[in-house]
């Protein structure tokens, strides 16, 4: 029997561990990006400035690389430790994307970051170009294999289920890794990761800016995050509108919830621009409606119906009484593979085994044929996932979304004024800002996860019988390490992050570098090598010496 | 000779790049797109430090 309480234990603990997780990650994938982007200059250029700059964001990217992989090597055991059911059900197929993501993550990203961060005497100016492009390269790609086994959750493609071996069997690698939720997430995700490497970029730049510190180097980062990060935060707005319209036709239920939408409206459907959704009583308490714009925000059309819970919860009712005979012929070929009347029986319900599945939680003894309508009844509200939650985590990301497109917009206009330096109030909201990329990418996790239940994989297997068959003294001691241990983590990258930032670039750079650069690298030798200037330190160094 | 290294080197790119828009064109624009994308915003964000030495250096009289 399934202890309900061990369940919920194995989602929180999760959740939270992915959640802690998450604020590392984010950075990773855009300022990777951003230091290929700044390196790129420092190499096409010469000057000596752009190096300067590459390193010190290098620094910080290091401090946060180090708890991001510290927080994801128990992620992958989680899914055996806490999921050992899903892991069984679905290893053929989720275990190959995250072996690559391991591979990914734990070889090629950390055997380049070492060379990015101790190769600059060693390695030619290209060779270094190079490993810092393959280091963001590696990280975003990391990022993409967790995302196409998070979208294999998401819409199950590429896979088939197979009654005599009780498990899903990889049918298309390629159907799996170019599922159109896993594209659009990857590309939503790595992209939220830019800006939220811009924002904290701009924020820390904002900071020097402040302080009157760094002036050269804080000016140039500013304009260039600033840049990278409105460019960025239009494109995960554009993907995000691009999840919106591949959930409409592959997870009804998560979108009908994202936008509180209790009936099938007549198209054009209303937008709820705020509203107070009642789970209990299935309708808004109150909601602010833009009329005729839900529909084409999300189908691209005007005439395309969106369906609302109750018409899902109606159809999930039908397709819960037909998933019922899947289940029960599922059993007979437990006992005797070789039952053909039973496999029979279970190919013409087998679209429907999942939601056969959702009703055996309730059933007397789990014998879904004593399934009674009641039974069948709390099943169908299970397919629906916590609308108020949900509605209101999607409705902060995507007005944190907007905050930083406005924010970032202004930090263009007043950069490429070259006058941010004459608007402290902006400089300190700049500051202010830092959180919020974090938050938001916070946000949208758990919109996609949260409005995902009650499967772990979409209409084909319950959550509830995914957990493994922990007692709950050991979830809750478990979950009690994990969340006081990766608190500790934060604190101490903040602690290091803030000592780092505080103590600013090794050689501070306060002032240009007087025309004096080293060779452009397009000017001089690109492929044939010429190591990094080694008299640039000793440059700096004297200029460091000479400033205050 | 250097010029003759560059240029191939950049056709080739730009051919591989041809490749990957047919292949992957139809069955995973998105994927491309992220690639393009992200060349696209490091060469903007290059451009921006660019542009704003550019700007540094004519404010200050200095050659460019």
């Amino acid at each position: 029997m399934i202890n309900t309480t061990v369940v919920e234990l194995s989602r929180w603990q999760f959740a939270s561990t992915a959640l802690y997780h998450f604020l590392f990650v984010p950075l990773t994938l855009g300022l990777t990006v951003f230091l290929a982007a700044l390196e790129t200059v420092y190499v096409v250029t010469g000057k000596p400035i752009y190096r300067e700059m590459t390193q010190f964001w290098g620094k910080l990217l290091l401090i946060n690389f180090a708890l991001g992989v510290a927080t994801g090597l128990t992620m992958e055991f989680e899914f055996g430790t806490n999921w050992s059911f899903y892991s069984g059900f679905v290893g053929d197929i989720f275990g190959a994307p995250l072996a690559i993501e391991g591979l990914m993550a734990f070889f090629m990203e950390s055997t380049m970051i070492g060379l990015m961060i101790f190769g600059w005497d060693k390695l030619s100016r290209g060779q270094h170009l190079i490993v810092t492009y393959l280091v963001a390269l590696g990280s975003n790609l990391s990022a993409l294999w967790i995302l196409v086994a998070n979208g294999f959750m998401q819409d199950p493609q590429g896979a088939v289920f197979n009654p005599v071996t009780m498990r899903m069997e990889l049918d298309s690698f390629s159907a799996l890794i170019f599922s159109h939720d896993a594209q659009a997430k990857f590309v939503h995700t790595s992209i939220a990761g830019y800006v939220t490497a811009a924002i904290f970029v701009a924020g820390v730049s904002a900071f020097y800016l402040l302080k009157k510190r760094h002036l050269e180097i804080a000016k140039r980062s500013f304009r260039m995050a600033t840049i990278f990060g409105v460019l960025s935060t239009i494109g995960v707005i554009t993907l995000g509108d691009a999840l919106g319209f591949i959930g409409a036709h592959a997870q009804p239920a998560k979108i009908a919830a994202m936008e509180a939408m209790w009936e099938t409206e007549t198209t054009p459907a209303p937008f709820n621009l705020a509203a107070w959704p009642n789970q209990d009583k299935q309708q808004n308490a109150w909601a602010l409606q833009i009329p005729y714009l839900l529909t084409p925000l999300l189908t691209h059309t005007m005439d395309t119906k969106i369906p609302g819970i109750a018409e899902i919860e109606a159809e999930n009712t039908v397709r819960i009484k037909n998933g019922i005979p899947a289940v029960e012929a599922l059993k007979l070929l437990s006992a005797n593979p070789n039952n053909a009347a039973a496999m029979a029986q279970f190919k013409a319900h087998e679209k429907d085994l999942g939601y056969g599945f959702l009703v055996e939680r309730y059933a007397p003894d789990q014998d879904v044929s004593r399934a009674t309508e009641a039974d069948i009844a709390k099943a169908a509200k299970d397919t629906i996932p916590d609308v108020f939650a949900i509605y209101w985590v999607f409705r902060i990301m995507v007005g944190f979304a907007f905050l930083m497109l406005a924010f970032f917009v202004f930090g263009v206009i007043y950069s490429l004024r070259n006058e941010v330096e004459k608007h402290p109030v902006f400089l300190r909201f700049a500051l202010g800002m830092i959180p919020v990329p974090f938050l938001a990418c916070e946000m949208g996790w758990i919109t996609a996860e949260l409005g995902r239940q009650p499967w772990t994989v979409y209409n084909l297997l319950p959550t509830w019988m995914s957990a493994s068959s922990h007692s709950v003294s050991y979830m809750v001691f478990s979950l009690i390490g994990f969340v006081s241990l990766y608190s500790i983590f934060i604190l101490i990258e903040m602690f290091l992050m803030v000592r780092a930032i505080k103590q600013g670039p090794d050689a501070p750079h306060g002032a240009d570098t007087g025309g004096l650069r080293h060779e452009p690298l397009l000017g001089g030798s690109v492929l044939s090598g010429g190591h990094a200037p080694v008299h640039a330190k000793a440059y700096l160094n004297e200029k460091s010496a000479n400033e205050v | 000779m250097k010029v003759l290294g560059y240029f191939l080197l950049f056709f080739v790119l730009a051919m591989i790049l041809i490749v990957l828009a047919i292949i992957l064109g139809d069955a995973a624009p998105w994927y491309f797109a992220w690639i393009i994308g992200t060349g696209l915003l490091i060469l903007t964000s290059a451009a921006a430090g660019f542009m704003f030495d550019t700007q540094e250096e004519k404010a200050k009289g200095t050659p460019q």
